[in-house]
């Protein structure tokens, strides 16, 4: 009865499917759904739910000072991700609703619409199917906590909340410039942002209230305001300098709003590094492996281990290795298989460094099952690699491993005495990464999703870029 | 961390109509079977639960008949076909059946196997 007393032996197949098909993202946005909503009847409910398929539909609230550039970005985001654009204007002018029309006789009387009323119409818009099934990007709202607080108790949650900050005193010059398009309603700016079309040029209007003495007022405002909003959205929020190009700044944004968060979904790494000879990923792997107590996997240390513990695999690989050949695919396979297919490997993960080299290798590794959920790519130059490979030395008396730039002996007669390893020198190296970089091309097609990364910098800058590719989600492909 | 009303509301919801069971189910039904489309597949299992509950067609929903048969010859470890009165109440209380302070008659006889499924269908239903 009891499922705890024997350990669970779960098929690696069970996670890796979790993983690519997102089932526990799926799983925790149908819980939050129905805790939101708590419906009479779960089932129908969740069908509904299901069938919308919009969990990942884009839901966006953008914030910032006047002057900021909002509605510009706010306009282009939504060009681009297809989604519909709701500011006050455009809520209030809603024909269809009676609540509209409130709004706007009190927008007319106090140029402020009360928020309850503002929020009832957000309600409405969203729960039309174009929001649904689309998106939805907020332009200016919530601005008061009021509103943050209203909106999320009717169960509105953006996915992400972009905040714009420039300093004071640039948005208030910037705000002079502003003109706008009377017909599109487009934002344009007399320095930054001039429409090249004569015809746009003529009527561009000037809005009201621009003046130094009102941006002024109504920054006090905002920031008075957005201190109390900001920790309302903690986890989704991210500041962008609005002190840019406008381009820089929605390409930033862009990126953020296509990155997904970290999920709390359980996530067992299965990492492969590549990279030519030198780019230090056994120095990696062995961080990776302290660290989030993954297994090491070098394919040459197991080789070697094999051959020095006489295992069967040993007695076969051995005449490989007396005659300096490489060992073939086939019994490389069977070893790595022998060792991946342990308890250890499956339960806490692996650090695969070594392999593939070919094509032919990765395919094969794929067809006996073990797919990595990360791969990495560490590119070095070609000369950062000399440098570090044709300068290693080893102290046959004590052991000891120097470098002669990065790690010098502390003596002149452990110096006289150091010898160098006769596959460090540099011909074997420069025929060692032709190799790898001939073979580059087709693994990095295979593994469409890898992260390249920079090698040439110290160790602990290398180990950080990696951990952050493993434990942030995969970036979404653009389709 | 004092739990609020809203957290206590929603504590109780998800008691109420066993969700958590039932997302379990749902999750492990995916990772067992691994279709190749997932959402098409919970919808396809959720509209046969829905139509099992309305038509009151016993579902295979938490247990089926054989789990039932099998469990109830793990508690009865001799052999009788009877197992005792606490040994049922415990069952239905793993099951997530019944709750700890509600009162089962005790009607003297031992339970058999048929009065045991049985219980256990009705209240099947009841959810």
């Amino acid at each position: 009865m009891d499922a705890a007393t024997a350990p669970h032996r779960i098929p690696p197949e069970m996670p890796q499917y979790g993983e690519e098909n997102h089932i526990f993202e799926l799983m925790q946005n149908m819980l939050e759904q129905l805790l939101i909503h708590q419906p009479e009847d779960p089932i129908p409910f969740m069908i509904q739910h299901l069938h919308r398929d919009n969990d990942n539909v884009p839901r966006i609230v953008i914030l910032g000072p006047p002057a900021s550039g909002k509605t510009t970005i706010a306009m282009w985001l939504c060009k681009h991700l297809n989604s519909s654009l709701l500011t006050l204007e455009n809520l209030i002018l809603n024909e269809f609703s009676y609540t509209a029309t409130e709004a706007r006789r009190l927008y007319l009387q106090r140029k402020t619409v009360p928020s309850a009323l503002l929020v009832q119409l957000i309600q409405e818009r969203l729960a039309e199917e174009d929001c649904i099934k689309q998106g939805w990007i907020l332009d200016g709202i919530p601005e008061t906590r009021e509103q943050a607080l209203r909106i999320q108790t009717l169960g509105i949650t953006p996915r992400h909340v972009i905040v714009l900050s420039a300093p004071d005193t640039v948005l208030i010059e910037r705000n002079l410039g502003k003109r706008i398009d009377p017909q599109t309603g487009e934002i344009y700016h007399t320095t930054f942002d001039w429409p090249p079309e004569s015809e746009i040029q003529n009527r561009l209007m000037v809005p009201e209230d621009i003046s130094e003495l009102e941006t002024a007022q109504k920054l006090l405002e905002y920031h008075r305001n957005i201190v109390r909003v900001i920790p309302s959205y903690p986890k989704i929020l991210k500041v962008i300098s609005a002190d840019q190009p406008c381009v820089d700044v929605f390409y930033q944004a862009l990126t953020y709003v296509q990155s997904n968060h970290r999920t709390n979904a359980p996530f067992t790494p299965r990492v492969l590094l590549l990279g030519p000879v030198g780019s230090g990923k056994s120095l990696q792997a062995a961080l990776l492996a302290q660290k989030y107590r993954l297994v090491n996997v070098c394919c040459g240390q197991l080789l070697k281990e094999a051959v020095a513990d006489r295992t069967t695999f040993g007695e076969l690989i051995q005449p490989f290795f007396e005659k300096e050949m490489a060992v073939p695919d086939s019994l490389l396979m069977k070893v790595l298989s022998q060792r991946l297919d342990q308890q250890d490997c499956i339960q806490k993960g692996w650090v695969l460094h070594g392999v593939p080299r070919d094509l032919d290798q990765a395919h094969l590794l794929n067809s006996l099952g073990y797919n990595p959920n990360r791969v990495f790519f560490l590119n070095v130059p070609f000369d950062s690699i000399m440098e570090r490979l044709t300068l290693r030395r080893i102290d046959p008396v004590t052991g000891e491993r120097y470098h002669l730039m990065y790690k010098p002996p502390p003596t002149m007669e452990i110096q006289a005495r150091l010898l160098q390893n006769p596959k460090d020198a540099e011909e074997q190296v420069k025929l060692k990464m032709d190799l790898f970089y001939r073979n580059s091309a087709d693994l990095e097609q295979l593994y469409g999703s890898a992260i390249t990364l920079n090698g040439d910098q110290d160790p602990y800058t290398v180990f950080e870029y990696i951990e952050s590719g493993i434990i942030n989600p995969l970036p979404k492909k653009i389709p | 961390m004092e739990t609020s009303s809203r957290e206590l509301q929603a504590a109780e919801y998800l008691e109420k109509h066993q969700i958590k069971e039932l997302v379990s189910y749902l999750t492990s039904a995916l990772l067992f079977f691994r279709p190749e489309k997932p959402k098409e597949y919970l919808i396809s299992l959720l509209e046969r639960l829905r139509i099992a509950k309305v038509t009151g067609v016993a579902f295979p929903f938490f247990m089926d008949n054989s789990n039932i048969v099998a469990m109830f010859e793990m508690m009865d470890s001799s052999g009788r076909g009877t197992i005792s009165f606490v040994q049922y109440k415990e069952a239905l209380k793993t099951l997530g059946l019944c709750t700890e302070d509600e009162d089962l008659q005790d009607d003297g006889h031992k339970i058999t196997l048929d009065k045991f499924k049985e219980e256990v269908n009705k209240r099947m239903k009841e959810i």
